[in-house]
């Protein structure tokens, strides 16, 4: 395992538990987790409900501590929020009372960034995912791909390095979702961001995950990590190794 | 004007139409002189206006205005806290639920005694009854905001501050609203109770007192200027609503 040890690595999380506290009782929902992830790659968080995907992503993302353990992002612990690490939820990102270029330029606002200067990021964001002319509706006037892309317009906006989403694309129907995954792809291979993402899709992580880890249990455990060096190629999804790997995967959860 | 905010002008002043007829038919069946028909409560409402009426009015509607005024200043950041603060929750809360039901009416005597007579008591009283009616919700609604929410905001590097700006604040104000207008009802009711037991000012005493002289018409322009000042009170909330909370009419 000398990938963890290299500079290279991005993310390096070693020996990582972590638990939640109910009426002062523990309840762990992480051990014992190890992988590295390498600058500029894509991850796919996979596994069944309840086995900790969620609370790895709010580790890495700093908004929880680990109790064991060590995690590393970026050469530092995430402690607080981290500036260039962006983080996407399933559907409560965007806040209702705020339009579309409002909550794309929350984050800058937070920071501090003047008012032209946000509106210029904003601006070439919202155009970068196709929804500049949406700028002025709120949520719920959007779609549900549309909402998704306003969350990662979001994301863009703070220019990370490291991008985290807990199931993107989890309800939308499947010709946005394909869609969408296709146009982060492109983002991916545009800016070269790290990319952690968490799904319930073999498909989705088979197509989207140079890394695969599958967790399992509870508290949750590594149960494999699989390579998938095809992410990226041409019509990687009409393959025979897509195929192969999402084969193998299912075979792998369904136990 | 649009097309919508036509219709509903024209349906306010539809139901309150049918709300003068429902009383006109009413006034004839009863015909006795203790129920007046609209029409002339109306007239004598117009004459009783410049002759003091104007005057009570405005005393009632200052108690009630401050009396709200006041308790949002207190209920909203205090309410706020208790919802996302769960330390200080946890010491308000039994003191809470311990006022929360006593009817605050009877602390009048002792509010007159202690504040005189005068606007204060009866500010006081209206305030410790709105303030908890809107204090409650208002909590509720800043200790429910989805978690999600509040960490993808936080996962923007927000502090406290910035959760509290721009989350838990907008995300009260429309059940600030619902709760105002709940509380601006027992707001006009505590007035009328207040003026009536201790004033010599407001409209609960413009109607005790016409009601002891049974002079039933004035006691009906009175009633009008009551009804009056709860519309009053509803059509502000309505376009504070509008102005506040933008996102709720998409
Ligand atoms: N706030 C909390 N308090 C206590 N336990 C929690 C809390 N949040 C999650 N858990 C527990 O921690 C474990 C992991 O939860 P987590 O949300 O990370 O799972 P997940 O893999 O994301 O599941 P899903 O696929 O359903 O989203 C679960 O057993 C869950 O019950
Ligand atoms: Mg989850």
């Amino acid at each position: 395992m000398n990938s963890l040890n290299s500079d290279n690595n991005l993310v390096i999380v070693r020996g990582l538990s972590v638990s939640y506290f109910q009426q002062k009782k523990e309840v762990p929902a992480l051990s014992e987790v190890s992988f590295a992830i390498p600058r500029g790659s894509t991850c796919a968080l996979i596994g069944p409900s309840g086995c900790g995907k969620s609370t790895l992503l709010y580790v890495l993302s700093g908004l929880m501590r680990p109790s064991g353990g060590s995690v590393m992002v970026g050469g530092e612990p995430p402690t607080a929020p981290r500036r260039s690490t962006a983080l996407i939820l399933q559907d409560y990102g965007l806040l209702p009372w705020k339009k579309v270029a409002e909550n794309v330029g929350l984050g800058l606002e937070i920071r501090g960034i003047k008012r032209e200067q946000r509106l210029d990021r904003v601006k070439r964001v919202l155009q970068e995912v196709g929804l500049w002319e949406l700028r002025n509706r709120y949520p719920s006037q959007l779609s549900g791909g549309q909402r998704q892309r306003v969350g990662i317009a979001r994301a863009l906006a703070q220019e990370p390095d490291l991008l985290l989403m807990d199931e993107p694309f989890s309800s939308l129907d499947a010709l946005t979702r394909e869609m969408l995954q296709e146009q982060l792809l492109q983002i991916w291979k545009d800016k070269r961001i790290t990319i952690i993402m968490v799904t319930h899709s073999i498909d989705e992580a088979v197509y989207l995950g140079q890394q695969i880890i599958v967790l399992a249990g509870n508290p949750g455990r590594v149960l494999e990590i699989v390579n998938n060096p095809g992410v990226g190629n041409e019509g990687y999804r009409d393959t025979p190794e897509f195929h192969q790997l999402s084969t193998m995967l299912r075979s792998k959860l369904s136990h | 004007m649009d097309q919508n905010s036509y219709h509903k002008y024209f349906s306010t002043i539809l139901s309150i139409a049918a709300l003068l007829a429902g009383w006109e038919l009413l006034a004839l069946a009863v015909n006795n002189p203790a129920l007046p028909g609209p029409v002339q409560s109306l007239d004598t409402f117009i004459n009783e206006v410049p002759r003091g009426l104007w005057q009570h009015f405005l005393i009632s509607t200052y108690r009630v205005f401050t009396s709200i005024v006041l308790s949002l200043v207190l209920a909203l950041p205090i309410g706020m806290l208790l919802g996302r603060e769960q330390h200080l929750d946890r010491f308000a809360a039994p003191v809470i639920y311990l006022v929360y039901p006593i009817p605050k009416i009877v602390f009048l005597p002792v509010l007159a005694t202690l504040l005189s007579y005068g606007d204060i008591s009866k500010i006081t009283l209206i305030t410790l009854v709105v303030f908890f009616q809107i204090l409650v919700p208002i909590r509720d609604a800043s200790r429910n905001i989805n978690a999600a929410l509040i960490n993808s905001v936080k996962s923007l590097g927000a502090v406290r501050f910035d959760v509290y700006k721009h989350v838990v604040w907008p995300a009260v104000l429309p059940e600030m609203l619902t709760s105002l207008r709940i509380a601006s009802g027992t707001a006009i009711a505590i007035l009328f109770f207040s003026e009536t037991i201790s004033s010599q000012e407001g409209l609960g005493y413009y109607l005790l007192d016409a009601w002891s002289r049974f002079a039933y018409d004035e006691m009906f322009a009175g009633i009008i200027a009551m009804g009056l000042l709860g519309l009053v009170i509803y059509f502000i909330l309505d376009y504070l609503e509008h102005l506040i909370c933008p996102w709720k009419f998409v």
